[in-house]
């Protein structure tokens, strides 16, 4: 520890001009009020570290585990006796994301993709970083609800098309780039609660992005007004692939209790993908009493979707992700040994180009690392 | 009976409940299931189960397979081995056995020993169930018992359970209805094993279902054949469970009903609650089971009239309630007090076919849920025999009609009348009921009426094409001579249609035949006048004129034949001939081609085309757009989905006719195209429409542009649930009818003075006179321009009938100069495409001229201070 002034002066003038590429080295210590029970500073600076260099932290910083006293930051691992450890050239992360017989083979190297976070929400600098690191690991990530920025067209074989209740920026062209396309029914920060963006925030670019006008408020409904039942969500999805004959589909929506009959209708509906998005997660974006007041935890949702799935006889067919606080490696192997195929990810990206967690997206001062939009 | 004696009998009935055997451990929904396929059919001479057919095979997409049912009400005794008495006074009781064996067992503990059986018989089916195909699970055998309650066994039960103040015939109800209850309890529920289950015990009515689709019934059960004056007709959608069960599928029984459903609730606990408070528990643990035990307790045991019945079902609430008189706010509150909790909440909608066995009325409801989230269409067509129908979707009425007609049991495949109801409302109620009522000599009469028991009329003094009559005049050489020089002149719609919309008043079908014919003769001419021919008979099939005596659904009739002559006419594409027109159909897909001009036509016959999927006719018509065809008409269109959808963006310079029937989500995300229906659409109209146009020459379902961008669209007649919800950009629109609810909620359209969106609601009605009239309220719904941020609505309300407590956000604002030089373009072209006219029709108030700003008035948005 430091305590003559310059030491406090020369800690303090790192942070400021250095910030996050210094902090993980622990030359400083953790910093004090860095982080919170899910992320500490600890797992923010290890995940950082990790973006940087590729590599697990060499210095003992916590990189698998958070400190919230729940959910996996309590689940930890047992290995079976006879289990044999295996060569890493024997390990095989990939996953497909199609077990139907018909379809697009896709298929990704590593069981994890990049959640919906839209455009209005993020700034178009980390959108289109998110569609790199997309591209360039061979997986995919999500356009969010707040439309398609032409800037993302080039790195298009790695983008979702979201499909939200309010459909900003859902067009035919914009549903026709994607690969695979993502219903969301509901986001399980917030299920049931639909979104709004504040008029203050529709600048120019968002109203372009979104069609809409600029500064009006802009509201995504819940639920989707032409989607009353399964149904309605068969033949949504068979619009869909009218649209889009050659993509996956995914279904995804929050944690209610009955997570299990939901998912078994969007199989019989024909999805690809079912996502189960619980409450863990979401931007500074959703409201407090919502975050994790209404959706189940990911870490009950996931078995019981799983169980039923196999006691339906359909487990084979559908692959099963799961998000909402899937923030480590470690997370997301707990996550599939619960029964999930694999994960979404979304805050885990913005920790990775520098988000600290400060939860002030929402309050209109501008993100301090252009990561969100102000 | 006095209310006194009533409580009295209820409270037994309740108490004698109360002895049935009990289901042990918790009652959980044992199977999810949402939408469904529902059709419900109601005729004044008795139909064959044939004309289900079509209408369940054009909706099989809204069922899986897992489910089908029939009820028929009103049966002919003859096909039923018994007489008019044994039919009228017995039981129809028809119960399935899973397990043969289980029959002698059932047949001598719960019926020979309760019931003298006058008849049994066991019902015919097809010898093998797998010659259906798809149908996987063996049906039910099922034997049909036509019973009356042992004297001395009702006796016995009346003193037992203290009913004797009940009239016995509705002890004698009660008896059966509790010993069904033990039936199905002893072999269905409660040894988890399933071995016989009682499918229905009215009296002139019964039930058959299976694990398959609704049409799969008709086939196994063979009743291709088989009479009634009212059948229902499901698919169902279940989800949960691996292993399905007819006992599971639609209807289920009441006592002399069975309901149909489509939808899910949300509060199924509730009701089963409410439910076991009143002495009743459910056996098949699904939605449709607890809601018509919930209709037969109402009706039955508490003997409420339809009104408080569909009250306590869909209960009317916000802006409606208060739009009740005072009286009927107040009873309606009680009704509410007292079963809000039994009351079904989410999306639903019941078909219910029910005979009252004390005043031989059969009747045929539809009841739509408060916030009508499920689709609903109800028809009606009067000739000589009057039909009422009730459907998921239009075109499943269409269909049925057009086997009726094919078969001449009726004179035309379109209905008088179409319209959606308005769920928990003050308008309707969101109920329709066909009545059927003996009239003089063994006729029946067929009476609508709505929740309220105002009645539906269809208009009198006007006529059907005879079915018999074939025979056409030659029209008058002038006539003929007249269409050519028309032809010559290349003459635009409105001269053509002002020298035929005269003749059509006052000429007979046979007339009317007469010019058709002439018509298609001068098309054959050449393929210039090819079109003119087609343009002038698609003109008289979407306009609105005084049709003198004629009834407008036969001579769409006449149109839509003779232009389907022509259509099917056009020689198949074969890349030989440089025509201007070809055609393309299901067998001769595979011979696209490019255009040879940009300009040629290219019809497609979607007669044989799936409805949906990777195949579909869809899925063809984005082909021949990117084969280069720019002008595609598709005929034969029987509730395609989809329909100009996969397009792509920038389409602009494309045109698609539509004619037939067809699906939902027709012009959904069009950018650029110009699409043309000719007749109704059905849900989820132009949704994500980016540019271009539509124009629909008829209603549109519910869901109408959801999240629209942008497009210019014209409407001729009304919108149904949830127009314009969410949408951006510039949508343009003209709705001369009117929209049922939450019309423009969250609507986001900018300022259209600055290039954003606006609705233009007129109100209006055409009439069998050619005329366009007001319609009772502009807009009756509530929850208009609900937490809209932008764009503005124009609403045509001289007579200032919409108030500020419709609005949830918006306000009303003057209609100005401006205003009107922003619509008036638009109306313009609304008067070129349907004939409203500006004046004559839209400006026109109790025979005077008034200014725009007398006529219309404009709902903004406001900022409302909790959302900025």
């Amino acid at each position: 520890m430091i305590n003559n002034q310059a030491g406090i002066n020369e800690k303090h003038s790192e942070r400021i001009h250095h910030g996050l590429d210094i902090l993980p080295s622990l030359k400083y210590g953790i910093p004090g009020g860095l982080g919170n029970k899910r992320w500490t500073g600890e797992l923010l600076l290890a995940t950082y570290l990790q973006a940087s260099t590729g590599q697990p932290p060499s210095n003992g910083l916590e990189y698998r585990i958070g400190d919230s006293g729940g959910g996996f930051d309590v689940l930890s691992w047992r290995k079976p006796g006879d289990m044999p450890r295996l060569a890493t050239e024997e390990v095989d992360l990939g996953i497909p994301l199609n077990n139907r017989a018909v379809g697009a083979k896709l298929s990704i190297p590593f069981p994890f993709y990049g959640g919906g976070m839209s455009f209005g929400s993020i700034s178009l600098n980390f959108m289109i970083a998110r569609a790199r690191a997309a591209e360039k690991l061979g997986t995919y990530m999500s356009t969010g609800e707040g439309g398609y920025p032409e800037q993302l067209v080039p790195y298009k074989d790695h983008i979702i098309t979201q499909v939200a209740t309010g459909m900003f920026g859902v067009r035919e062209e914009t549903m026709q780039y994607a690969p695979i396309l993502e219903f969301k029914y509901a986001q399980g920060a917030k299920p049931g609660l639909g979104g709004h963006l504040l008029a203050d925030k529709v600048t120019s670019e968002v109203a372009r992005m979104r069609e809409s006008s600029m500064f009006t408020s802009l509201y995504s409904p819940f639920p989707f007004h032409s989607v009353y039942s399964v149904e309605d969500h068969k033949k949504h999805v068979d619009w869909i692939k009218t649209v889009n004959p050659r993509a996956l589909v995914s279904v995804k929506v929050s944690t209610p209790t009955d997570v299990d009959m939901v998912a078994i209708g969007s199989y019989y509906a024909g999805a690809n993908i079912i996502h189960i998005d619980g409450g863990y997660g979401g931007t500074g974006a959703a409201p407090e009493i919502a975050k994790k007041n209404i959706a189940m935890p990911i870490e009950y949702a996931i078995p019981k979707v799983h169980r039923y799935l196999v006691s339906e006889g359909v487990r084979d067919e559908i692959v099963l992700m799961a998000s909402g606080g899937i923030r480590t490696a470690d997370d997301i192997a707990k996550a599939i040994a619960l029964g999930a195929d694999g994960c979404v990810v979304a805050t885990a990206e913005a920790v990775a180009v520098g988000c600290t967690h400060c939860g002030n997206c929402e309050r209109g001062r501008g993100c301090q690392v252009g990561i969100t939009r102000g | 009976m006095n209310g006194i004696e009533l409580r009295e009998i209820v409270e037994s009935i309740v108490r004698s409940r109360f002895k049935l055997p009990m289901v042990t451990g918790m009652v959980e929904k044992s199977e999810a299931e949402g939408g469904c396929g529902v059709i419900g059919v109601a005729c004044t001479v008795p139909i064959e189960g044939k004309y289900l057919l079509q209408s369940l095979v054009q909706m099989k997409n809204r069922g899986n397979g897992k489910g089908g049912g029939i009820a028929a009400v009103g049966l002919v005794p003859e096909q039923l081995g018994v007489t008019r008495q044994v039919l009228d006074d017995d039981y129809l009781i028809q119960v399935a056995y899973l397990e043969s064996r289980v029959r002698d067992e059932v047949e001598n503990e719960f019926l020979n020993s309760n019931f003298i059986v006058d008849h049994s018989s066991r019902i015919e089916t097809v010898s093998d169930y797998q010659s259906i195909q798809g149908l996987e699970v063996q049906p039910p055998v099922v034997y049909r018992y036509f019973c009356r309650v042992r004297p001395g066994i009702l006796e016995e039960f009346v003193h037992a359970n203290k009913l004797d103040g009940m009239e016995r015939s509705a002890a004698e109800d009660e008896f059966i209805y509790q010993t069904s209850y033990r039936l199905n309890h002893r072999y269905y529920s409660s040894l988890g094993e399933k071995k016989a289950f009682v499918l229905s015990h009215g009296k002139d009515m019964l039930v058959l279902k299976l694990v398959g689709y609704g049409d799969d019934v008709v086939r196994y059960y063979k009743l291709e054949d088989f009479k009634a004056n009212i059948w229902i007709g499901h698919h169902r959608y279940p989800t949960k469970g691996r292993v399905w069960h007819p006992g599971g599928a639609h209807p289920f029984i009441g006592m002399h009903e069975a309901l149909v459903h489509n939808g899910d609730f949300a509060n199924y606990h509730s009701i089963v609650e409410y439910l076991a408070q009143r002495g009743i528990r459910p056996l098949f643990l699904t939605d449709t089971e607890v809601s018509v035990l919930l209709f037969d307790l109402w009706s039955r045991v508490y003997h409420y009239p339809l009104e408080y019945l569909v009250e306590a079902m869909a209960p009317t609430t916000e802006r409606d309630f208060h739009m009740l008189p005072v009286e009927k706010q107040r009873l309606y509150g009680l009704v509410q007090a007292m079963h809000i909790h039994g009351s079904p909440d989410g999306p639903w909608f019941f078909i219910v076919a029910k005979n009252d066995p004390r005043t031989g009325e059969k009747q045929l409801l539809g009841i739509t849920d408060t916030s009508m989230l499920r689709p609903q269409v109800f028809a009606i067509q009067d000739g000589p025999v009057k039909v009422g129908v009730i459907a998921s979707e239009r075109q499943a009425i269409n269909a049925m009609l057009r086997r009726l007609a094919e078969d001449g049991k009726v004179p035309a495949r379109f209905a008088d009348v179409y319209w959606n109801a308005r769920g928990g409302s003050y308008t309707d109620g969101g109920t329709f009921v066909f009545t059927l009522k003996d009239a003089d000599a063994g006729v029946k009469r067929l009476e609508c009426t709505d929740k309220f028991g105002r009645e539906v009329v269809v208009p009198s003094g006007q006529y059907h094409q005879s079915v018999s009559s074939q025979s056409s005049l030659s029209l008058s050489a002038s006539v003929a001579s007249q269409l050519q020089s028309l032809e010559q002149m290349h003459a635009d719609r409105s001269s053509l249609f002002q020298y035929l919309g005269p003749l059509l008043r006052s000429g007979g079908f046979d007339y009317v035949v007469g010019l058709v014919e002439e018509l298609e003769k001068l098309g054959s001419r050449g393929q210039g006048s090819f079109w003119f021919a087609v343009e002038a008979l698609t003109m008289l099939y979407d306009r609105i004129y005084d049709s003198g005596e004629k009834r407008r659904a036969s001579l769409l009739q006449v149109y839509d034949d003779a232009l389907t002559r022509m259509f099917s006419s056009i020689p198949l594409l074969d890349g030989d001939h440089a025509r201007e027109f070809v055609r393309l159909d299901w067998a001769s897909r595979k011979r696209l081609l490019p255009p040879l001009k940009v300009d040629n036509l290219l019809a497609v016959d979607a007669l044989d085309f799936p409805v949906e999927g990777s195949e579909s006719m869809a899925r063809y018509l984005v082909e021949c757009y990117q084969k280069g065809w720019r002008r595609l008409v598709a005929f034969n269109l029987r509730g395609h989905r989809f329909i100009a959808n996969g397009l792509g963006p920038g389409t602009s310079g494309l045109r698609l006719d539509c004619f037939g029937d067809v699906g939902d989500y027709v012009g959904s995300g069009i950018d650029g195209a110009e699409v043309n229906v000719h007749g109704a659409a059905q849900d989820q109209v132009a949704q994500i429409m980016k540019s271009g146009k539509l124009v629909v020459h008829g209603d549109v379902g519910q869901a109408f542009m959801y999240a629209a961008k942008g497009g210019d669209v014209y409407v001729l007649g009304n919108a149904a649930g949830r127009p314009l919800i969410n949408a951006v950009g510039r949508p343009r629109v003209v709705i001369n009818g009117t929209c049922l609810d939450y019309l423009a909620e969250s609507f986001m359209a900018g300022d259209p003075y600055n290039g954003g969106g606006f609705v233009v609601v007129n109100g209006l009605r055409p009439t069998h006179d050619g005329r366009f009239v007001e319609q009772a309220s502009p807009y009756p719904g509530g929850n208009l321009f609900s937490l809209a941020s932008g764009g503005a609505l124009y609403i045509r309300d001289p007579h200032g009938l919409l108030s500020s407590d419709q609005l949830n956000g918006g306000r009303l604002a003057e209609f100005t100069e401006r205003d009107w030089g922003l619509v008036r373009p638009y109306l313009e072209e609304n008067e070129r495409l349907f004939g409203v006219g500006i004046e004559r029709d839209l400006l026109t108030v109790g025979g005077v001229v008034l200014s725009p700003s007398k006529v219309y008035r404009k709902v903004e948005p406001v900022v409302l201070q909790e959302l900025a």
